[in-house]
């Protein structure tokens, strides 16, 4: 359920952003998803394909995700540490963080038209 | 997959790079209920846990122990039935069923829907149940003020680390249940350095609504919190 809602939120937020002359002209959306979105592209890709169904003049839309891993900056030694096992502590000076520079996203990067 | 010569085909291929959240219309319906809430002073708290840690029971403690010095309130999410609203209402507060029907977490709009519902000059801390679940909710700002997710014992103490969005996210954890302690091979010190390593800054109350440890210091932190946001 929540990937519908997800998608959902997508198209809303895309025909706030874009006029329909433009939407028409949609050929592909660009998801950057961090790990920690809880976000499972295949359930994703299915609830767009479900949601392309309902909504038949975006049937043509491709939908591209990319996924991040994590990564968290410290704050005092400026260390740019990968997160394993989600244990967010500098690698370098071993103080805990909640800085996280990557990861965490949920952004609809780019979207491609045709012209 | 379409490959280059299509698309030279097609024509130019324009690019716009938006960088947009993908919840931006949720996030844009909470930041209005933070100006509602803003408005009135009025304490908003999300509370979020796992199906049966004793969310509902520590609201009807809560409001037991607090109604007679703040008015309180509570909306609570569930997929079906009205029970949980009933249950709260037992104790004298108001509360308000939000029936998801199906929706496995509760998202701005249907706060933002029922927000008028409520007499907001006249309630000093609301309290949004969410529906029991780690996992989606983490993703959905109701625009409340504090996060609280409940973990109880008879869960086993390696859910922060399975589930890290929604300790990375919260501001208190409580260790619910723990009148079971003695019964259940549940380390609050194990679930504590876990839940830390994910969020250093959270804070942890070990609590039972049934034998009342800990309900004092969790009445104390919201009496606290109720405080700074009337300034």
């Amino acid at each position: 359920m929540h990937e519908t809602s997800i998608v959902n939120s997508i198209m809303r937020t895309l025909e706030q952003e874009f006029e329909t002359e433009k939407l028409n002209k949609m050929k592909t959306i660009h998801l950057k998803v961090g790990i920690l979105s809880n976000i499972e592209p295949r359930l994703l890709y299915n609830a767009y394909e479900a949601s392309q169904m309902m909504n038949p003049e975006y049937h043509h839309v491709k939908l591209k995700i990319e996924m991040t891993e994590l990564k968290i900056e410290c704050e005092v030694c400026d260390h740019i540490t990968d997160v394993k096992n989600y244990r967010f502590i500098c690698d370098n000076c071993e103080r805990p963080s909640k800085n996280v520079i990557q990861g965490e996203e949920m952004l609809i990067h780019k979207v491609e038209f045709d012209d | 997959m379409v490959d280059k010569s299509t698309k030279a085909a097609r024509g130019t291929v324009q690019c716009e790079n938006t960088n947009i959240n993908l919840l931006k219309a949720n996030d844009f319906v909470a930041d209005i209920i933070k100006k509602e809430m803003a408005k009135t002073n009025t304490l908003l708290i999300n509370i979020t846990s796992s199906a049966g840690s004793g969310k509902t029971t520590l609201m009807q403690k809560t409001a037991e122990k607090l109604k007679d010095k703040i008015r309180i309130a509570v909306m609570v999410g569930d997929l079906e039935t009205e029970r949980d609203a009933d249950r709260i209402r037992e104790t004298g507060i108001q509360a308000l069923q939000i029936v998801t029907g199906g929706i496995c977490h509760l998202e701005a709009q249907m706060i933002h829907q029922v927000l008028d519902q409520f007499d907001l000059e006249n309630i000093d801390l609301l309290f949004i149940e969410n529906v029991g679940n780690l996992v989606c909710p983490s993703s959905f700002d109701l625009g409340e003020d504090y996060r609280v997710t409940l973990m109880a014992t008879t869960e086993g103490d390696d859910k922060p680390k399975k589930y890290p969005k929604m300790f990375l996210t919260s501001d208190m954890m409580l260790v619910s249940k723990a009148d079971l302690l003695p019964y259940v091979p549940f380390s609050v010190e194990a679930v504590t350095k876990d839940a830390r390593e994910v969020n250093h800054e959270l804070e942890v109350i070990q609590i039972s609504s049934l034998s009342e440890e800990g309900v004092d210091e969790w009445c104390d932190w919201l009496l606290e919190k109720i405080e700074q946001k009337k300034g």
